[in-house]
């Protein structure tokens, strides 16, 4: 099933062309690996598939209008003055919270789940961070370099994370320098803008 | 709605600064003007109110002060883009966390201070629905003020909307004469409960395209 297609858009920034006519379909699944050199436009191409960023030509579908998407950008979205107990009660509610704290004790930040999430180190934080896209149900996973900061334990969690969530028939689509150990298929912006 | 009611109102009670400081300022300036004045000389009930809405207007200037800067620094803003689809209903609820847990006890601490510093006991619910509504008019276009510079530092915004400030203030000096001669408060507060319905319905949609071009 689509979960997601873009068809011949195109972005331009300050008179700056950051790709042209790119088409691509995620299905689900099914992952996209997003590559390409500082400032080529990976992350605003996230952001265009998400509908943060308004495009400049083209056209993106969904599945449908409903479709669940989970989605961590460059930014993290955690509270600095918030523990980071209180910044998953802030995020999950009581829905899905056992499961986030179950993430949590995984991503080895349960021993620091009562200190100032400004106290943590980078790595932890984005740890935190990533808690919002792994403990959430969703149809399509979104990630913007989900490798940065992470240490090789965590690395490996997060590998397995997207094996487990493809099997399950969800999408994925991410930017990364890091090669992911799923298979996935590639867009390299580098030569698609060439 | 419901949930970002919620969440606004968790991230403003744990962020202490926000809702104690201009409270704390609010109380300081209302006690420091007449122990800094001597008051046999001064009839204080007649000017006291003038305070109180400097007061009211300042610190309504500081709670607003970085309403939407930090979740648009930390990201928080695109997520919640992402699940609401659009700001209307974020900045909604924004306005209406910072309002009522804000805004409706600085006009309380107003009403008290009021009534403290001679005002007649009988014009304290006057005066609070004057202050409160006051504080709804203002923390609004603060926002808006707030929402346009939120990447440029968001006083800057805030002092570019003060100008937009003066007709509330005006209103708020007509509310409070009419509470002090006995006369037109009920066509007054219509007035004002009339222009905080309509500011609290359009402005979170103009505040809300402001924060979409900003995180475009």
């Amino acid at each position: 099933m689509k979960l997601i297609s873009a068809q011949n858009i195109s972005y331009k920034i300050n008179e700056k062309m950051l790709f042209h006519n790119l088409s691509l379909e995620v299905y689900s699944g099914e992952g996209l690996h997003i590559k390409g050199g500082n400032g080529s436009g990976k992350s605003t191409l996230l952001k265009i598939l998400l509908g943060i960023t308004s495009l400049s030509k083209g056209l993106i579908e969904y599945k449908n209008q409903d479709l669940k998407i989970s989605y961590l950008g460059h930014k993290n979205a955690i509270k600095n003055y918030l523990t980071p107990a209180q910044n998953l009660q802030l995020l999950f509610g009581n829905a899905s919270l056992s499961n986030a704290f179950e993430w949590l004790e995984k991503l080895n930040l349960f021993q620091v789940q009562d200190e100032l999430t400004a106290n943590l180190s980078f790595g932890q934080q984005k740890k935190l961070a990533l808690i919002r896209v792994l403990a959430q149900s969703s149809e399509l996973i979104v990630l913007d370099e989900p490798f940065v900061g992470l240490d090789t334990a965590a690395s490996d969690l997060l590998n397995s994370f997207f094996v487990q969530k493809l099997s399950e028939g969800t999408g994925l689509i991410l930017t990364s320098h890091i090669q992911p150990s799923v298979e996935c298929q590639v867009i390299e912006l580098d030569k698609a803008n060439a | 709605m419901l949930r970002l009611i919620k969440i606004e109102s968790s991230k403003l009670f744990y962020k202490l600064k926000s809702w104690l400081g201009p409270m704390l300022i609010m109380i300081l300036v209302l006690t420091a003007f007449p122990l800094s004045i001597d008051i046999s000389q001064f009839d204080l009930e007649k000017f006291y109110f003038s305070i109180i809405v400097v007061s009211l207007l300042m610190t309504s200037f500081l709670a607003t002060e970085g309403m939407f800067e930090e979740d648009f620094e930390d990201g928080s803003l695109e997520q919640e883009f992402l699940i609401e689809q659009d700001f209307y209903k974020v900045v909604l609820s924004k306005i209406f966390v910072y309002v009522c847990f804000i805004g409706v006890p600085i006009a309380l601490i107003g009403a008290i201070f009021s009534v403290a510093n001679g005002v007649a006991i009988e014009s304290f619910v006057s005066v609070f629905l004057s202050l409160s509504l006051s504080n709804l008019l203002l923390f609004n276009l603060f926002a808006f003020g707030n929402a346009l510079s939120i990447n440029k530092g968001a006083m800057l915004g805030v002092l570019t909307s003060l100008p937009l400030a003066l007709p509330v203030i005006i209103l708020l000096g007509t509310a409070i004469r009419s509470i002090q001669y006995g006369n037109g408060f009920l066509e007054i507060i219509s007035l004002m409960i009339g222009m905080g319905f309509l500011i609290s319905a359009i402005m979170p949609l103009i505040i809300s395209t402001a924060l979409k071009t900003h995180i475009d």
